[in-house]
C-alpha cells in the first residue's frame, strides 16, 4: 500500500499518493484545476501555465502540474489571485487565437471556450492584427491541422513520440514563430492517429471524418466496447439522432476512446473509423424470401424456421451446419449453444474468421483477431470441445450433399466463397440468414432474421485477456431487429414447441 | 544517396565521437553542415537523423530553433547586423538601410548571385563597438558607410 | 584601486601562456592543488563570490551542493557559460579575447574543487574569433601539462539563442536539443548534463577564483560589500564617451563608473541608465549614487545583472528603448511557456504600433496589466523579464509614453 499524503486544496482535504503532483491528486479526487499541457498519459511539461495556484508560504504562484503533493500543503486554486493568474494565462493563449469558433468543430468541447466561460469573461484588449499561420492542412488521412488555433501545449508531439512512437509531428521554429508541423515528407498515418484529435485540447487537430458533420451539442452518448478486435477497448459512442434530416440521417457520429484499464486513453484508427458504414445494408424486416416471399412476424417466422429445421433433421440430423461469428456477445453465445448444441444437438459449426478478420497486431493495443469475442465463444465450448470447420471444408460438404441446411449468424459465407458462393447457397434446401446486415448471403437466403448490431443492444464481450466488459445501447434497433440471443431463445421455444 | 562527401562524413563522425554522448555533437555537426551547404536541407536532416539514430523530428526541432542554421541557403558571405539596444543607439538602423542599398537586397534576403545574404540579428556582444557586424563568423565593430564599402569590396 | 582581471590588460601578449604565466598566471591553480578540495570550496564560500553571469548565486554554495563521489559515483561536469548574449554585456568576450588562460585556470580550479575530470566551455556561436583564441590557449595549456589526463576541457559553440545562456537551457543545448529550459528541481548540481552533477559557472566568476585561492576568501570579500565580494566587470555602452569594460570593486556608485567611461557622449544630458543589461529596469539620472553590487540596485527595483551598463542621453525615446527590448525578448523567447511566447510578441506589437503613430492611452493600461500577468508565472528568467523594463520605463518616463500613446476621443 503506497503511502498517502494529505494536503488541502481550496479548503477540501485531498489525499495524494506518493510521487503525485497536486494536479494529479486533484484530478483523481474529482477537483478540477485548469490545464492544457498536462495529460495523464503524456506527462507534465508545465508549459501552458494555466494551472498556476497559490501555495501558502510560497513567494510566487506555482504550476500545480509540477508541484509535488506534500503533507500539509495548503493550495488555493480558486482564490481571486489564482483565478486572476489563470485568467491572465488564458488571455495570453487567446492573443493570437483566430476565434473562429463558428466554423470550428471543437466548439462546444474546446478548452479555450470552457475556461473562458469558467474563469475568463474579460473584455478583450487585443488590438493588433492576429498572427497568421497555416489552416486546413490535411496532415493525414484522419486529421486536419489548423496552426492558428494551436496553443502549442505539445500534447500531440508527445503523443507521436511517446505513444505511437511514429514521430511524424514536431514543434519547429522558436518563440512566436513556433508551430506544430509535419516533418517534411511525412504523413500523419500511424495506426493511432485519430487520438491526436482527442489529445488536442483545442481545435488545432480535428477529426476529418467528423468534420462539419454535427455540432457536438446535438450529440448523445453511451459507453460501449469496441468490437474491432479481441482487445475490447472502452469507447464512448456519440450518436446524432435528434435531427434525422441532417447529414443524410447518419446516426453514428463518432467513436471516442473511454478510459479503461484495458486500453488506457487510446483506441486505434481501425476501431475508430471501422464503423462508418454502420447503417448501410441493414436488415430491418423479418422476411421469408421463397414460395412466396413475404414479410412475417417473429412468431410466424420462428415457427416456420423451426418446422423447416425439424423436417430436414428427420431425414439427416447431421446435415444442418451453423456459421457463427466472433462478434456475438457472451449472452448470444449462451443462447446460441443452448439452441444449437443442447436442443438440436448439431455437430457442424463454423466460427473460423473470414479472411479479412485477421489483421495486424502491435504492442500498444491492436490484436490480430479482428473480432471482439472469441473468448466468449470458447467459454461456451466453441473452439474448445467444439471444433470449427474451415470454409473450404464446409463448401465441400455442401457440394457433396452432406450439408443440406445452413444457419448463418452475422456472417457472409457467399462473399467468402467468392465465385462459387451463389451456387453453394442455391444448392441448400434451407438457408437462414440472421444478422444486422444483408450481405450477399442475405440476398440468397430463404429466411432473413434482422438482428441488432452491438450499438443497439446491451451485452458483454470477453477480451483476449479474459476481461469481461459490458456495453450499453447507444442507438435504437432498426425496424423489427432483436438481439441475437433473443432470436435464439424464441427459436428454441419454437423448436421445442 | 548521402548529401555529403566521404571526407565530410568523416568530419561528422568526428563530432559524434567527440563528446560524452554522440548527440552532444549535433550542434557542431549542424554548424558544419550549414557551412558546407549554406543551409540545412531536408536531405541533410534525414541523413543526420539516421546518423545519430534519432527521429528526424528531433533534428529538425534543433535545426529550426537556432538561427545559426537556416532552411534556405544564405549567401557565401553571411552578413549579420546587430539591432541590439546599444547598436541601435549607435545607428544600426541607418547601417541596415546602407547595406540594403549597397547589396540590393532586403533584410533576410540573399543576393541573386548567391554571394551575400543580410540578416539583422539580436545583440552580438559587441555593444562597445556599435553598430556591430558579424561577417561570416567574425565580429566587425563600428560600422560606417565607408567601412561597409571597404568590407564589401574585400569580400568580392 | 584594486583590479584583478583587468590588471594586466595593457600587456599586448596577455593571451599567450608565457606572458600570462610571467604575470603570475596558474599560480592559483598550483596553490589550489596544494590546499585540497575542501579548503578551496571553503575559501570561495568565504569570499562572497557571486555568480557574475547575472544570477548572483553564491559560487561557493553552488560548488558545495555537488554530491561527493561517495554519494554519487560517476562523472561530473563543470560547464563554463560563455554564451554571453544579454544586450549591453560584452565582458566575457573581452576576458576571453585578452586573457583566455585566466578562464582555463579558473575552470581547472573549479574542476578540482568539485572533483570533476571533464570541463566544457560553451561559447556563443557568434564569438568565432574568441572560439579560435580559446582553442589555441587550450592547446598551449595541454602542451604545458596544465590539463593532466584524465582531466580534459573541451569547447562547444552555440547556435545563436539567448536562452542557451540560462543554465538548464544551456545543458539542453549541449545535449543536442532545442534550448527549452528545464524546471528545477532537480538542479544541475544534482542532475545536470546527461543527468550527472554539473556546475555551470559564468566566465568572469571562474576568472575570479584563482585570485581568491591565492589571496584568500577574506581578502576577496573585503574588496566588495557585505554580501557581494570582490570586483566586478562593467560593460559600458550606449551614449557614453569611452565604451568598454571597466573593473570596479563591488558597491562602487554608478556615478563613478560612468565617470570612468568619460561620461555622456558629446556632453549631452543624461536621461537614464540601464544598469545590468536590457533585462534590468532603468535607473534615472537622479539615481546615480546607487552602489553597484547585487544588493544596491535591488533597493531601487532593479538588478546588477551581468553589469551591462547602457547609457541613455536626453535624445533617447523611451518607447523606442522599450520596443527594442521587448522585440529582443520576443525574438529570443524559446516558445515553451505560453505567457512568455505570446506576451513578449504582444508587447512588441503594441510598442511598434505606438512608434508608428497608432498608439492610444488604453494601450498603456494593457502593457501595464499584461506584463504583470507574465512575471513570476513562467518557467524561466527570460519570461519573468517580459514587460518588466517597459513598465519601469513607463513609470519613470511617462511623458515619452504619453507622447506615443495619447488620449484619443471618438
Amino acid at each position: 500500500m503506497a503511502k498517502t499524503i494529505k494536503f488541502r486544496l481550496d479548503g477540501t482535504a485531498v489525499e495524494a499518493l506518493e510521487g503525485e503532483t497536486v494536479l494529479e491528486a486533484a484530478e483523481r479526487a474529482g477537483l478540477r484545476i485548469p490545464h492544457y499541457c498536462w495529460h495523464k498519459a503524456l506527462g507534465n511539461p508545465g508549459n501552458c501555465r494555466m494551472c498556476v495556484v497559490e501555495v501558502e508560504g510560497a513567494p510566487k504562484p506555482q504550476a500545480a502540474c509540477r508541484l509535488p503533493a506534500k503533507e500539509g500543503l495548503v493550495v488555493r486554486s480558486a482564490s481571486p489571485a489564482s483565478r486572476r493568474a489563470q485568467s491572465a494565462a488564458l488571455e495570453l493563449h487567446l492573443v493570437d487565437h483566430p476565434l473562429d469558433c463558428p466554423v470550428c468543430d471543437q466548439a462546444g468541447e474546446c478548452g479555450l471556450q470552457d475556461y473562458y466561460m469558467d474563469i475568463g469573461r474579460y473584455p478583450s484588449a487585443m488590438r493588433e492584427d492576429k498572427a497568421h499561420a497555416a489552416k486546413r492542412v490535411p496532415v493525414g488521412p484522419h486529421i486536419m491541422l489548423d496552426q492558428e488555433r494551436c496553443i502549442l501545449c505539445t500534447r500531440c508531439a508527445r503523443f507521436v513520440s511517446q505513444v505511437s512512437k511514429s514521430h511524424e509531428l514536431g514543434i519547429f521554429g522558436r518563440g512566436h514563430n513556433e508551430a506544430v508541423a509535419l516533418v517534411p515528407g511525412r504523413v500523419l498515418d500511424n495506426p493511432y492517429s485519430g487520438c491526436l484529435a482527442d489529445v488536442c485540447p483545442v481545435g488545432a487537430l480535428t477529426d476529418r471524418d467528423f468534420r462539419f458533420q454535427v455540432r457536438v451539442w446535438y450529440l448523445d452518448g453511451a459507453d460501449s466496447v469496441c468490437p474491432g478486435c479481441s482487445r475490447g477497448c472502452g469507447i464512448r459512442v456519440h450518436t446524432s439522432t435528434r435531427r434525422p434530416w441532417h447529414n443524410k440521417g447518419r446516426r453514428l457520429a463518432r467513436l471516442k476512446p473511454r478510459f479503461t484499464e484495458v486500453n488506457g486513453h487510446w483506441i486505434c484508427d481501425e476501431g475508430r473509423y471501422g464503423y462508418a458504414d454502420f447503417d448501410t445494408d441493414r436488415l430491418g424486416k423479418v422476411m421469408r424470401l421463397k414460395d412466396p416471399s413475404a414479410e412475417l412476424g417473429w412468431d410466424v417466422v420462428c415457427d416456420e424456421v423451426a418446422v423447416a429445421i425439424r423436417q430436414g433433421m428427420l431425414k439427416d440430423p447431421a446435415g444442418l451446419a451453423v456459421v457463427a461469428s466472433g462478434g456475438l456477445s457472451n449472452e448470444d453465445w449462451r443462447a446460441f449453444r443452448s439452441l444449437f448444441v443442447d436442443a438440436l444437438k448439431l455437430e457442424r459449426f463454423l466460427f473460423a474468421p473470414e479472411p479479412d478478420q485477421v489483421g495486424e497486431q502491435d504492442e500498444l493495443l491492436r490484436r490480430r483477431d479482428k473480432v471482439p469475442n472469441l473468448e466468449g465463444g470458447k467459454a461456451a465450448g466453441f473452439g474448445t470441445q467444439i471444433k470449427s470447420l474451415d470454409w473450404d471444408g464446409l463448401a465441400g460438404e455442401i457440394e457433396s450433399g452432406k450439408v443440406w441446411g445452413l444457419y448463418v449468424v452475422d456472417r457472409d459465407p457467399v462473399k467468402v466463397w467468392g465465385e462459387r458462393g451463389r451456387a453453394l447457397a442455391e444448392g441448400l434446401s434451407l438457408l437462414v440468414c440472421q444478422g444486422p446486415r444483408k450481405g450477399l448471403t442475405g440476398g440468397l437466403a430463404h429466411y432473413r432474421l434482422p438482428a441488432t448490431d452491438w450499438l443497439e443492444e446491451a451485452g458483454s464481450f470477453t477480451n483476449f485477456q479474459g476481461q469481461v466488459q459490458t456495453y450499453l445501447p447507444a442507438l435504437k434497433p432498426l425496424g423489427a431487429a432483436r438481439p441475437d440471443w433473443d432470436i435464439f431463445s424464441a427459436l428454441e421455444k419454437a423448436v421445442n414447441g | 544517396m548521402s548529401p555529403f562527401t566521404p571526407e565530410q562524413e568523416k568530419v561528422l563522425q568526428g563530432w559524434a565521437a567527440r563528446y560524452p554522448a554522440p548527440l552532444m555533437g549535433l550542434g557542431e555537426a549542424l554548424r558544419q553542415v550549414q557551412e558546407w551547404h549554406r543551409c540545412v536541407t531536408d536531405e541533410d536532416e534525414d541523413y543526420l537523423a539516421e546518423f545519430f539514430g534519432v527521429p528526424r523530428s528531433r533534428i529538425r526541432e534543433v535545426a529550426t530553433f537556432f538561427p545559426s542554421y537556416t532552411q534556405k541557403p544564405t549567401g557565401r558571405h553571411r552578413i549579420g547586423l546587430c539591432r541590439g539596444l546599444s547598436c541601435s543607439l549607435a545607428g544600426s538602423q541607418s547601417m541596415c538601410a546602407c547595406l540594403e542599398k549597397k547589396l540590393g537586397i532586403k533584410d533576410g534576403e540573399t543576393s541573386a548571385d548567391g554571394r551575400f545574404s543580410l540578416e539583422t540579428m539580436e545583440c552580438l556582444g559587441a555593444c562597445d563597438q556599435g553598430p556591430a557586424l558579424l561577417v561570416n563568423d567574425e565580429l566587425k565593430g563600428a560600422a560606417t558607410e565607408e567601412s561597409i564599402s571597404r568590407l564589401l569590396e574585400e569580400l568580392k | 584601486m584594486t583590479k584583478l582581471l583587468t590588471a594586466h590588460f595593457d600587456e599586448p601578449m596577455l593571451h599567450e601562456l608565457e606572458t600570462f604565466r610571467r604575470l603570475g598566471g596558474y599560480e592559483g591553480l598550483k596553490k589550489a592543488l596544494a590546499l585540497g578540495r575542501e579548503k578551496v570550496v571553503e575559501e570561495v564560500k568565504r569570499s562572497n563570490l557571486r555568480g557574475l553571469g547575472g544570477a548572483g548565486f553564491p559560487a561557493g554554495m553552488k560548488w558545495s551542493t555537488v554530491p561527493s563521489q561517495a554519494q554519487d559515483p560517476g562523472p561530473r561536469y563543470v560547464v563554463v557559460n560563455c554564451d554571453e548574449s544579454e544586450p549591453g554585456c560584452f565582458k566575457d568576450r573581452v576576458l576571453v579575447t585578452r586573457a583566455p588562460h585566466a578562464l582555463i585556470e579558473g575552470l581547472l580550479v573549479a574542476m578540482y574543487a568539485v572533483d570533476s575530470e571533464q570541463g566544457f566551455i560553451f561559447i556563443r556561436g557568434e564569438y568565432g574569433v574568441q572560439h579560435r583564441i580559446l582553442q589555441k590557449a587550450l592547446s598551449e595549456a595541454r602542451a604545458a601539462g596544465l590539463i593532466p589526463a584524465p582531466s580534459s576541457i573541451d569547447l562547444m559553440r552555440g547556435g545563436g539563442a539567448y536562452i542557451s545562456g540560462l543554465d538548464t537551457a544551456l545543458l539542453e543545448t549541449m545535449e543536442g536539443k532545442k534550448a527549452w529550459p528545464r524546471q528545477p528541481p532537480p538542479f544541475p548540481t544534482a542532475k545536470g548534463l546527461l543527468g550527472r552533477p554539473t556546475v555551470v559557472n559564468n566566465v568572469e566568476t571562474l576568472c575570479m577564483v584563482p585570485h581568491i585561492v591565492l589571496k584568500g576568501g577574506d581578502w576577496f570579500a573585503k574588496l566588495g560589500t557585505a554580501k557581494s565580494g570582490g570586483t566586478f566587470l562593467f560593460s559600458i555602452s550606449g551614449h557614453v564617451e569611452r565604451p568598454g569594460v571597466y573593473e570596479f570593486p563591488m558597491g562602487t556608485p554608478l556615478k563613478e563608473i560612468l565617470a570612468a567611461a568619460g561620461g555622456v557622449k558629446g556632453g549631452r544630458k543624461l536621461k537614464a541608465v540601464i544598469p545590468g543589461g536590457v533585462s534590468t529596469p532603468v535607473l534615472t539620472a537622479d539615481e546615480l549614487d546607487t552602489p553597484m553590487d547585487f544588493e544596491g540596485p535591488r533597493a531601487k527595483g532593479t538588478f546588477l545583472g551581468a553589469g551591462g551598463v547602457i547609457v541613455l542621453d536626453e535624445t533617447a525615446d523611451m518607447v523606442m528603448v522599450a520596443h527594442n527590448i521587448e522585440r529582443f525578448l520576443a525574438h529570443e523567447s524559446c516558445g515553451q511557456c505560453t505567457p512568455c511566447r505570446q506576451g513578449s510578441y504582444w508587447h512588441e506589437r503594441i510598442l511598434e504600433r505606438g512608434l508608428s503613430g497608432g498608439g492610444t492611452a488604453e494601450d498603456l493600461a494593457t502593457l501595464e496589466r499584461a506584463g504583470e500577468n507574465i512575471t513570476g508565472k513562467v518557467i524561466c528568467a527570460l519570461g519573468d523579464t517580459v514587460g518588466v523594463v517597459t513598465r519601469a520605463l513607463m513609470k519613470k518616463f511617462p511623458e515619452d509614453f504619453k507622447a506615443r500613446f495619447p488620449e484619443r476621443r471618438g
